[in-house]
């Protein structure tokens, strides 16, 4: 649900934790992104930063400067300011990402897992379960036919929360348990309804079944594409994923590695909550909720 | 002016406070000390700002040799440092002749030793701040802990740099002797997640830091949590574990219980993810994680919001000039 008032809840001395509601919806997201927005607009004193994600958002404060209370009293104002989030019309870049489903290096990683850490269902077989779906090329079907919705960046730089934005498309995992060691760089994973991209090997506890040959992240600046950001994406932008064999995927790596790859990204696109709601709404989609 | 670095110690890297703030939204954590308390004096012994670059060494310091005349200082825990062989003092400022060796060893009390030098440390910022978040390699030197060979450049030092200055014994931290530690904690944000039982338990238990931490995440051993309705009812988007929840921004500091296991969020700690933080250690406690070795026993405390923010601000006063005596003879 989406609560009525958001919850104001405390984070140790200098962090505050806003939540709007506890469902993964794009409102939810349009809610939290609007109060970042509005926070960097208003200037207040004492907030240092703040980290949107997708039912919530957080912030750091500097208690010397705003009290807790203040604090709240102030998002709580520019809450009810945020006015309907249909009027949002939001620059979104779409990105295309070639991607290999059901991969070598991915399975490598589960079957490590499986060995050494916890017997599990193969990711790809427990995405079909879960998901009702016929078989793995269906999973890869479903996963790669809709745009993703960069709703924020966190757990480590650059990696990308999304949500898929085709309702049809929306599935569910439970998150590893307990979570896997290492993931291989460039992994692409869903867990609760979350897709992620994994920016370089990392722990994570999402089930995995695609590699993605591009970085997310470019530390030397190699690459146009990430426009002076060393993080490829922005809250907002949007992804499709590409399946492509493993021969392509080691071209695109050995164009990576000389610098000579070209971001396939298209910038000419506004994104208008207006339009996207009455495109599900004319679905009768299937949800799960 | 340089450093030359002979041996590395264990993890030596460059930090600054209160580190790379502002871009928690694309995960950037702030890294810096993990003890900014002997950071800050440290600091304010070699003529600095608090807030300088200078080097935080773990569970066993390095082996330098000081290219020109340098104000130097050590805090924290105690490595045992010797110039030239001679014994030097902690929380003291002293002055190293070019060619001079300074060599520290395992610490014997405590597990981060803090060398500031009297200009700080002179490596380019990365996103504003030169600490290291090596894990991701960037900042500090070459975005890693430092490694043999290395010339670590220094800065200007300030006028005022001299040798002498000391740390008056109340201003500075008390680092446990008997390997317990008490840590604040402040209840939330998900913190109704857990029930009466489980914070009860929580509150009560001798909770061990495991070897299996590091600057990212301190995990701690002990007895299961038990949840309330909430985290064992609710939509799949969460995820099944009682300890899932849709991802979320994490405070530093945060107990992040993955599974059955809390992790302390710590300065090179995730930004965002999918499981509850009942509790939150405040930033002043923070000294006491950076001085805690892996084996050594927690038990933690519930302090109100207020009372961490005053906690805060008293650790603010001590880190000023104030707590700094003059020339000693």
């Amino acid at each position: 649900m989406i609560y009525p008032e958001p919850r104001y809840l405390p984070g140790g001395d200098r962090y505050m934790l806003v939540e709007f509601g506890n469902e993964m919806n794009l409102e939810l997201n349009f809610m939290a992104q609007g109060l970042a927005a509005a926070i960097l607009e208003a200037r207040i004193a004492g907030v240092i930063e703040t980290a949107p994600c997708f039912a919530s958002m957080l912030v750091h404060y500097e208690p010397e400067i705003i009290s807790f209370d203040d604090l709240r009293a102030e998002l709580s104002r520019l809450v009810a300011g945020l006015g309907p989030s249909d009027a949002l019309e939001l620059e979104s870049r779409l990105f295309y990402l070639p991607a290999v489903y059901l991969d070598p290096w991915t399975r490598a990683c589960v079957e490590d897992y499986q060995a050494k850490i916890a017997p599990k269902t193969a990711d790809w077989d427990y995405m079909v379960e879960l998901n009702g779906l016929r078989d793995t090329d269906d999973f890869v079907r479903v996963h790669s036919g809709t745009e993703y919705w960069v709703a924020s960046l966190g757990f480590w730089p650059g990696l990308p929360f999304m949500m898929a934005l085709d309702p049809r498309a929306k599935m569910t995992a439970p998150k590893y348990n307990p979570p896997r060691t290492w993931t291989p760089g460039g992994a692409i994973g869903l867990g609760g309804a979350s897709t992620a991209i994994y920016p370089e090997q990392l722990p994570g506890g999402y089930q995995i079944f695609a590699r993605t040959p591009v970085p997310i992240w470019d530390r030397a600046q190699r690459f146009a594409a990430f426009a002076g950001s060393i993080c490829l994406f922005r809250p907002g932008d949007r992804v499709r994923f590409v399946p492509c064999s493993v021969e392509e995927f080691e071209t695109i790596e050995r164009e990576v590695a000389d610098g000579t790859y070209q971001y396939n990204m298209v910038g000419y696109g506004k994104f208008s909550v207006a339009l996207y709601k009455a495109w599900t709404a004319s679905l009768g989609a299937r949800r799960t909720s | 002016m340089t450093l030359e670095i002979i041996k590395p110690g264990l993890e030596t890297s460059v930090q600054d406070w209160p580190g790379r703030y502002g871009f928690w939204n694309q995960g950037f954590p702030p890294s810096g000390p993990m003890d900014s308390w002997s950071f800050r004096l440290a600091n304010l012994l070699v003529g600095n700002v608090v807030g300088a670059p200078a080097l935080e060494c773990q569970y066993i310091g390095p082996t330098l040799r000081f290219g020109a005349e340098t104000v130097f200082a050590v805090t924290g825990a105690d490595m045992l440092p010797t110039l030239d062989g001679a014994p030097v003092p902690l929380w003291q400022s002293v002055t190293a002749q070019p060619g001079q060796v300074l060599a520290m060893s395992f610490a014997k009390l405590g597990a981060r030793a803090y060398l500031a030098l009297a200009g700080g440390i002179d490596v380019e910022p990365w996103l504003g701040s030169r600490a290291t978040f090596h894990k991701a390699g960037i900042g500090g030197v070459g975005g890693h802990a430092l490694k043999p060979g290395q010339q670590v450049p220094l800065g200007v030092p300030a006028a005022t740099a001299k040798a002498g200055l000391i740390v008056e014994e109340a201003a500075r931290p008390v680092i446990s002797t008997d390997r317990r530690w008490e840590i604040e904690v402040v209840a939330g944000p998900n913190d109704d997640w857990i029930d009466g039982e489980g914070h009860a338990r929580f509150l009560s238990a001798d909770w061990k830091l495991s070897g299996k931490s590091d600057r990212t995440g301190f995990r701690l051993d002990g007895p299961d949590w038990t949840f309330t309705e909430k985290a064992l009812h609710k939509a799949p988007e969460h995820g099944s574990l009682p300890s899932n929840i849709i991802d979320q921004g994490y405070p530093l500091g945060a107990i992040n219980l993955a599974g059955q296991t809390p992790i302390i969020l710590v300065n090179d700690g995730p930004s965002m993810g999918g499981f509850i933080n009942p509790y939150t250690v405040p930033q002043a406690a923070f000294w006491k994680l950076g001085q805690s070795k892996p084996g050594e026993t927690y038990r933690f405390k519930a302090v109100s919001v207020a009372e961490s923010q005053a906690m805060a601000r008293s650790l603010a006063a001590l880190c000023t000039d104030a707590s700094i005596l003059g020339s000693i003879v």
